[in-house]
């Protein structure tokens, strides 16, 4: 097991150093030519260029092997990840990009809390009521769900929810003081708008591996033994339901961090969600680069985590073991 | 399960115990206003508050003075920062006037004074000009701001280390300071690019003892193989095209020979022996379509600027109270006090604290938060959240706030980030803000509001063409068999689209508040800024309409048009019977000229900068539907396409002269209001032309002049009237050296000139003009206008003049009895 994870581990790190250089490489090759300004005396307007690494102070360009290897030493060595260059110029990219964390996490997890129980709860009565009308209304409510995307709801939410009938505010509030009720019911509309897909998603994934675990014989052999039908439903179905639905709420769990571009613009949530896409369009290399090694750690180290994790659901399962393992 | 259950519990309960705890805390005062209990002591009246709300689509994230680059950014520093002068209403509130603000009285001439100093000649006028400043100038500290400060604030400004964005504020535009440039690239060799600087043909050059040519300067001048040239290649290097093009477009005989010479910055030395090897590189093969003559235009010269003492800049505190500033070229009157309405103050102490070198690279953080922030204006900032809010309260030690004359009524001023426009019309409604611009959508709801408020803007927009044959013909060659481009070269044509645009619709389509445009200027534009005289308005700017829209001929008694404001009134540019003629006789002119046979199909590349914007989405459907019509039952009936680069970005500008489309649209230029005369540059200078295929050095130009017509280039034109001295030739073949600039005070001839510089840009057909900027907004009912009519400089009154018919109190109270659903419409 401890071998296997070291193998994934370094697999991990030189899959993110491919995937940072790609995207170093790729980001460096777009076009960044300064507009002409009437009347601007463009070489001031080139110290963008020297400051992003691009030309010297002699307005040289520097060769793009050159920049990649100060990349390197000075970022990937050193974990220097520089300052922004054109978004937030001159301020450090690392303390912008932490101090918008908070708000997309707690967003995010709010967004969880709804979205689990109620998903998973969905899930189980559905599959419980399988084939009646009760399953019938939940199937289909998850299929509108899961087919509509999340910011059609962020906008309905919005429209009727804040501004028609006034239950919340339109915006998530301003300021820091996160754990306030003034602050999480402004924040109550983006959770709602977030959380529908995910409950539908959780509801069809439990609806569909408890229907078929229900169907099973040893669930028939354990009603036989005596057990009820909650007994067999919650000791024995759901549990080995759980195998497949446990990491895919840890996946879920550790892409809240990612944020939502559409749902924090709509919501005006101050975080992360939009920084990415913004640092591509305003060429502000050295956020693109942070961003890129964030989501890019994100993703690898989730996969590991959520094949990790089938380990200790079903204790059947022993990732790393020979083939020829008993169990 | 059970454990998985109870976790799930535990948090829930201790998300709730979180939750209910906050709860009892203080709900924030912007969220809620408790009533007092009954039983508690009566507390004191509060002063009643008057906070302007509004919505900003993009956050502001640098005020400093020295460094910001977009309006955005500046929206902060317009309320914190003061100038020596500001605009304020004339006397009867229909215009403005530039009143003294942080100086006292006006800046005194003092020219004399300093003769044979700072390089002032014997005969120098207005160059040397002493501002008093108030003694009452603080921060929002309470630190006094004396002459001192400003400038400490001006050499920071222009720190050679820093090479601050704005630094040309003290040498770009109408006030030159004397050694501002000098003193900023002080030690650096530069390489200049010809092409946008001297332009020195090879008969300016001289070559020096090492065989390599010189400026008259003494520069060396280099070829440009493998450095970036932003003016000529759109910023890239000629390498970049000789790699992607290769033997198509070039001779590549000698480029082996002369890449072994290139040195690591990627030039060679211009000697006779490289000059030779490099001419047929880019002449060589007729498909890049260049002459012996555009080979300069591949050249990089140095520059060198010596080490220069601060003492010899020309921005001096002669006390605490004044300020010296020597000018490097003669200002006076509106245009030196327009100069001085902003400052570039900073306080020293915290922005010297706010430094840093990163990587060799100086980065100053001055203006990026509340702590990094000092105002001196009549707000300072008092809340900063990245992306989020920003908020402003009045500064008690601003100096208007202490002598009794405060007229403004706004205490507070809160802008939140709302990139989503119908998340900001429903803030709006429920009166959580103060003003929204409307967009397209919005349009048809309020555009008859009571509300709504047209705001003019001072661009006008312009579909842009390339006629350049040589460059055509490539782009044609590189699009396929049959396909045709070259068509475009011929007036004929470009007349053509310009008819059969019906620009009052095209302005629907992309941008309803826009008005149709007609000419180079729009109604903002003004030509006389000491009277505030707009230059459509005068007889010179009303006959270019009229001569160039062919009205001329059908004004006077009894003919179609009374007078010549009837006639322009009556102007819409479109006219599709007229288009279908210029079609028909296009298409005949390019079969005679053997542009094009009957098989060909004309075809069109539109650029636009993406292709998720509503303006260019709309802007390149409207423009494919409305000419796709218009040759219909011409002989151009399906034989003209469109296609679509939505690729371009920030390259956007630069795609005609690079020639990777045909046609541009919704381009032009901003931020000249006041001086028409130095933005026809924009038209006629190669540098900022959309396509520089017009040679405004070879174009003639014949003006009368006093009674006398003179012929000279169109370039010369430009150049007399923004002050050279040219040697004109009359008809006659009389010469005269002629100049026309704001110091000749011939306003009436200078304003002839640009007049007829204007028609002649409008009768290349090469930029035509198809709407006049403007914008559209609602104003909350809180707030009153001072004036209805926008006036420059002034707006509506601005925060200063705006007064509120409630409290904030009030307008809660208000809001809320109507349900938190405000009627605007």
């Amino acid at each position: 097991m401890v071998r296997y994870v070291i193998k994934r581990v370094l697999l991990m790190l030189l899959t993110f150093f491919i995937i940072i250089s790609a995207c170093f490489l790729l980001i460096r090759l777009l076009p960044n030519v300064p507009a002409q300004q009437f009347g601007k005396d463009m070489s001031l307007v080139l110290q963008r260029r020297v400051r992003q690494g691009l030309v010297d102070s002699a307005g040289n360009p520097i060769p793009l092997m050159s920049q990649y290897w100060h990349f390197i030493s000075r970022t990937l060595i050193g974990g220097d990840w520089g300052v922004s260059e054109s978004l937030y110029i001159g301020q450090d990219c690392m303390q912008i990009f932490v101090s918008k964390l908070p708000s997309t996490i707690l967003l995010n997890l709010y967004s969880m809390i709804f979205a689990v129980p109620l998903g998973l709860a969905l899930g189980i009565y559905a599959a419980l009521k399988k084939n009646k009308w009760q399953d019938h209304v939940i199937s289909t409510g998850v299929m509108i769900f899961v087919s509509v995307p999340s910011y059609v709801y962020a906008f309905l939410v919005q429209y009727l929810l804040c501004f028609k009938f006034k239950l919340f505010p339109l915006v998530m509030n301003s300021g820091t003081k996160y754990f306030t009720w003034s602050m999480f019911h402004s924040m109550l509309p983006a959770v709602l708008s977030l959380s529908f897909g995910s409950i539908a998603g959780f509801a069809r994934y439990t609806r569909a591996e408890l229907t078929e675990v229900l169907t099973s014989e040893y669930l028939l052999l354990a009603r036989t033994k005596g057990l009820t039908k909650a007994q067999t439903t919650s000791r024995h179905a759901l549990r080995n339901a759980m195998v497949v639905i446990f990491p895919m709420i840890i996946g879920e769990f550790i892409g809240i961090i990612g944020g939502s571009l559409i749902i924090e613009n709509i919501f005006v949530v101050p975080g992360v969600g939009p920084l990415y896409i913004n640092s591509i369009t305003a060429l502000d290399y050295n956020f693109f680069m942070l961003l890129s090694a964030f989501y890019t750690i994100i993703g690898l180290a989730s996969g590991i985590l959520i094949d990790l994790s089938y380990g200790f659901i079903d204790p059947r399962i022993r990732i790393g073991s020979k083939a020829n393992g008993k169990y | 399960m059970k454990k998985l259950t109870v976790i799930m519990l535990v948090l829930l309960v201790a998300m709730l115990s979180v939750f209910a705890q906050s709860a009892k805390e203080t709900a924030e005062p912007a969220q809620t206003a408790a009533p007092a209990a009954p039983s508690a002591p009566a507390a004191p009246a509060k002063p009643a508050t008057y906070t302007y709300n509004y919505a900003v689509s993009d956050f502001p994230t640098n005020w400093n003075p020295h460094t910001y680059e977009t309006n955005t950014d500046s929206d902060i520093y317009g309320n914190i920062a003061a100038g020596f002068y500001t605009f304020d209403y004339n006397d009867d509130e229909t215009g403005y006037k530039v009143v003294p603000d942080m100086a006292i009285g006006e800046p005194v001439d003092v020219t004399a004074q300093y003769i044979g100093q700072y390089g002032l000649d014997e005969d120098a006028v207005n160059q040397a000009w002493v501002i008093t400043l108030r003694d009452d100038l603080k921060w929002d500290d309470g630190t006094p701001i004396n002459a001192h400060d400003f400038e400490e604030s001006a050499k920071r400004l222009i720190n050679p280390v820093a090479q601050n964005y704005r630094a040309d504020n003290l040498y770009s535009g109408n006030m030159v300071i004397v050694n501002a440039k000098n003193y900023l690239y002080q030690g650096k060799t530069v390489n200049l690019e010809n092409a946008t600087n001297a332009y020195y043909e090879m008969a300016d050059l001289t070559v020096g003892a090492d065989g390599v040519y010189v400026t008259p300067e003494g520069g060396k001048v280099y070829i440009a193989m493998d450095s970036p040239l932003e003016a000529w290649l759109g910023g890239n290097t000629l390498s970049d095209y000789v790699g992607a093009y290769g033997e198509a477009y070039f001779d590549l005989t000698n480029w082996d020979a002369l890449v072994a010479l290139t040195d690591e910055d990627g030039l060679v030395e211009l000697t006779e022996e490289t000059y030779a090897l490099f001419v047929p590189v880019t002449t060589g093969n007729p498909n890049w379509g260049e002459t012996e003559a555009d080979v300069p235009a591949y050249f990089v010269y140095s520059s060198e600027f010596p080490a220069l003492d601060w003492s010899e800049v020309g921005y001096k505190a002669l006390s605490d109270n004044e300020l010296l500033l020597v000018l490097a070229k003669p200002l006076k009157g509106f245009y030196l006090l327009y100069s001085l309405t902003s400052t570039d103050l900073v306080k020293i102490d915290l922005y010297d604290a706010c430094e840093s070198i990163v990587d060799g690279v100086y980065t100053n953080t001055y203006g990026t938060s509340v702590e990094t922030t000092a105002s001196y204006g009549p707000y300072k900032l008092t809340a900063f959240q990245a992306d989020k809010q920003y908020a402003f309260a009045k500064n008690e030690y601003y100096y208007e706030f202490n002598d009794g004359k405060d007229i403004y009524m706004t205490t507070d001023i809160v802008a939140d980030y709302v990139p989503e426009a119908s998340t900001r019309l429903e803030l709006f409604l429920q009166g959580k803000l103060d003003s929204y611009g409307l967009t397209i959508d919005d349009m048809e709801t309020y555009s008859l509001s009571d509300y709504c408020y047209y705001t003019p803007g001072d661009s006008t927009f312009f579909m842009a063409l390339n006629p350049d044959y040589d460059a055509l013909v490539t782009m044609q060659a590189a699009a396929g068999a049959n396909i045709n481009k070259t068509v475009l070269c011929l007036l004929s044509f470009r007349q053509a689209l310009s008819f059969a645009l019906n620009r009052a619709d095209f302005c629907l389509a992309t941008s309803p508040t826009n008005s149709a445009g007609f000419g180079l200027y729009s109604s903002l534009i003004i030509c006389d800024p000491e009277a505030g005289t707009p230059y459509r308005s005068t007889s010179q700017a009303k006959n270019v309409l009229v001569n160039f829209w062919g009205l001329a001929d059908d004004i006077g008694a009894g003919k179609l048009y009374e007078d010549v404001d009837e006639a322009i009134e009556s102007i819409t540019g479109y006219n599709l019977t007229k288009a279908k003629q210029m079609f028909d006789q296009a298409y005949d002119e390019a079969i005679a000229a053997g542009y094009m046979d009957g098989d060909d199909v004309v075809e069109i590349k539109i650029g636009t900068p993406n292709g998720t914007s509503k303006f260019y989405n709309n802007g390149y459907e409207y423009l494919v539907n409305c000419y796709t019509d218009a040759v219909k039952g011409t002989k151009f009936e399906g034989k003209l396409r469109f296609t679509r680069d939505d690729t371009l970005g920030n390259g956007f500008a630069d795609a005609l002269k690079n020639n990777q489309v045909d046609l541009l649209f919704g381009v032009g230029w901003t931020g000249s209001t006041l001086d028409p005369y130095n933005l026809m540059e924009a038209y006629t200078s190669e540098s900022y032309q959309y396509n520089p295929a017009w040679n405004t050095s070879v174009e003639m130009l014949t003006i009368n002049i006093h009674g006398t017509d003179y012929t000279t280039s169109v370039k010369n034109w430009n150049d007399i009237m923004l002050g050279e001295t040219v040697t004109i030739t009359s008809g006659k073949g009389e010469t005269i050296d002629f100049s026309c600039g704001d110091a000749d005070n011939d306003p009436e001839t200078r304003l002839d000139i640009l007049a007829a510089l204007e028609m002649a840009v409008l009768m290349t057909y090469e930029e035509i003009p198809i709407m006049d900027d403007s914008s559209a907004g609602l104003k909350g009912m809180q707030i009153q206008y001072y004036t209805e009519d926008y006036i420059f400089g002034m707006g509506r009154g601005g925060i200063k003049y705006y007064t509120y018919n409630y409290t904030d109190e009030e307008w809660d109270a208000f809001c809320a009895s109507q349900n938190n659903q405000l009627k605007y419409n």
